[in-house]
C-alpha cells in the first residue's frame, strides 16, 4: 500500500508552508530517515526526513504554499 | 554526596530500562509528528532521562508526581500506560483524558501522574495540595513537583515552597535544570548561581546535584523521599541536565551554545548508562537489546492504538468539565 505524504505541522503556528524542494527525484528510491524534502515556514527552511522506505511518487510542486495535512506525494 | 544510598545493580538496570523508554519514545514523537501523523505541540524531554528514571525506582504506583508540557520522560518513569499516553498525544477518545486534554495535560491518576501543566510554575502549588491532602489522610503518599529553571524565578516557585516548608508536607521540589527557558539562558535569567541554595531561605534542606548521574540522582532523590514519607518535610533538589533540542519541535535551537550542545549530546546519559552496564557486567549485550526491541514493539503497540482510535464526539466537549453536569 502506497504511504502518503503529509505536511506535517512542526511549530505551534504553522498552518501551512511553501514547498521548498525535492531531494530526490522522482520514481527514485528513498529510505526511512533519510532527508527527502525541504519545506519554509515561519521564515526558516526545514529539511524532512522520509517517513517510510521505497519508492517516491511526487505531488507537490516547488514554490507552491500548501496546508498542514495536504499530500505532497506517496512512497511506494 | 559520598554518603548517599547507591543503587544496586538491579535498580540500576530497572533506570536504565526506564530512560531507554524515554529515548525511543521521543524518537517516535518526532518520527510521527514529521510524518503528519499526529499533529500536536511536542517539548522533547531528550537529555533529561535520568532525572524521573532515577527517582521513581523509590516511589510506590500509589505516589503522586506533577510534572509540564515537558513531561513525557516524567509519566513514562511513574508507569504511565503507553497506549493510553499515546491515544491521548494522538487526541483520541481511548486516551488518558478522553483525547480532550492532549499533550499538554496528560493525566493518570491509576498511576500516579496527577496533572501536567502548561502554566509555568504552576506544578508546586498543585502538588502542595497533593501533599497536604496526604497529610490529612496519613495516607503515607508522597508527591514529586517537578519543574523547570525558569519556574524556578515565577512568584509560585517562592510561595510553595514557604508554604511546604512551614507544613512540613510530604513533596520534594524537582527543579530540572535544563540551562534554557524558552530561548533564555539561565545565566541570563537568574541571579543566583544555585536554585538549590534558595531553600535555604524557606527553612528546608536543598541541593544542587549532577541529575544525568544516575548514582547521585537516585541517592539525593532516595533521602528526600524518605524524608517526605517520614513526616520530616519537603526537600529543594535542583538536577543540573541538558536539552538536547530547541524548546519544542520545530525549534532548531540555533540560539544555543554549540559546542555547549555538543558535548551535552557527546555525552548523552542513556548510551554512558548502557556502556557502564554491560563494562560492569550487570547487563549482557544480548539483554540490552532484548530490552530495546521489546520497548520498540511496545512502541509499535502503542501508536498503531492510537492511530487506530476515534476522536471524542463533540457532544463530549462539555462533559468532565464540572462534576456536576450543566444542563
Ligand atoms: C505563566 C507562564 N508564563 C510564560 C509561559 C510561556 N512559557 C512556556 S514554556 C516557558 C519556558 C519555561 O522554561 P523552564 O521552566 O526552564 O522549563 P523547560 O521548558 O526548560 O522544561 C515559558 C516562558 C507559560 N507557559 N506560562
Ligand atoms: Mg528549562
Amino acid at each position: 500500500m502506497a504511504y502518503e505524504i503529509i505536511l506535517p505541522k512542526i511549530g505551534f503556528s504553522m498552518n501551512e508552508a511553501v514547498f521548498s524542494e525535492w531531494l530526490v527525484a522522482d520514481g527514485g528510491t528513498v529510505k526511512e530517515g533519510d532527508p527527502l524534502y525541504a519545506i519554509e515556514s515561519d521564515k526558516s527552511t526545514q529539511e524532512i526526513e522520509s517517513p517510510a522506505s521505497g519508492t517516491l511518487r511526487i505531488n507537490a510542486e516547488p514554490g507552491t504554499t500548501y496546508q498542514v495535512g495536504d499530500i505532497l506525494g506517496t512512497i511506494d | 554526596m559520598s554518603n548517599y544510598p547507591k543503587p544496586d545493580a538491579a535498580t540500576l538496570v530497572k533506570i536504565y530500562e526506564k530512560m531507554e523508554l524515554i529515548r525511543q519514545n521521543d524518537e517516535r514523537a518526532h518520527k510521527v509528528v514529521k510524518a503528519g501523523r499526529i499533529i500536536m505541540p511536542y517539548y522533547s524531554p531528550r537529555g533529561q532521562e535520568v532525572i524521573p528514571s532515577a527517582i521513581s525506582v523509590s516511589l510506590t504506583a500509589q505516589d503522586y508526581i506533577c510534572t509540564i508540557y515537558r513531561g513525557t520522560h516524567d509519566m513514562l518513569a511513574k508507569g504511565v500506560p503507553l497506549k493510553l499516553l499515546w491515544a491521548e498525544l494522538a487526541g483520541r477518545v481511548t486516551g488518558t483524558c478522553k483525547g480532550k486534554g492532549g499533550p499538554m495535560h496528560i493525566t493518570h491518576p491509576e498511576t500516579g501522574v496527577m496533572v501536567t501543566t502548561g502554566v509555568v510554575g504552576s506544578s508546586m502549588p498543585i502538588a502542595n495540595g497533593l501533599a497536604w491532602a496526604s497529610q490529612l489522610s496519613g495516607d503515607g503518599r508522597v508527591t514529586i513537583a517537578n519543574f523547570g529553571d525558569g519556574a524556578a524565578n515565577i512568584g509560585a516557585f517562592h510561595e510553595s515552597l514557604n508554604m511546604a516548608a512551614l507544613w512540613k508536607l510530604p513533596v520534594i521540589f524537582v527543579c530540572q535544570n535544563n540551562r534554557y527557558a524558552e530561548h533564555t539562558t539561565f545565566a541570563n535569567s537568574t541571579a543566583v548561581e544555585r536554585i538549590g541554595d534558595r531553600a535555604a531561605s524557606y527553612g528546608m534542606p536543598g541541593i544542587t546535584i549532577d541529575g544525568n548521574d544516575p548514582d547521585v540522582m537516585y541517592g539525593a532523590a532516595k533521602i528526600a523521599i524518605d524524608r517526605a514519607r517520614a513526616g520530616e518535610g519537603p526537600t529543594l533538589i535542583e538536577a543540573m541536565t541538558y536539552r538536547f533540542n530547541g524548546h519544542l519541535l520545530g525549534d532548531d535551537g540555533h540560539y544555543m551554545d554549540k559546542e555547549e550542545r555538543q558535548r551535552a549530546i557527546a555525552a548523552d546519559p542513556v548510551a554512558r548508562l548502557r556502556k557502564r552496564l554491560i563494562d560492569e557486567g550487570a547487563l549482557s549485550e544480548a539483554d540490552a537489546v532484548r530490552i530495546e526491541t521489546d520497548i520498540s514493539a511496545q512502541l509499535d503497540e502503542a501508536i498503531e492504538f492510537a492511530l487506530q482510535s476515534e476522536y471524542p464526539a463533540l457532544d463530549e466537549i462539555r462533559r468532565d468539565v464540572f462534576a456536576h453536569e450543566l444542563a
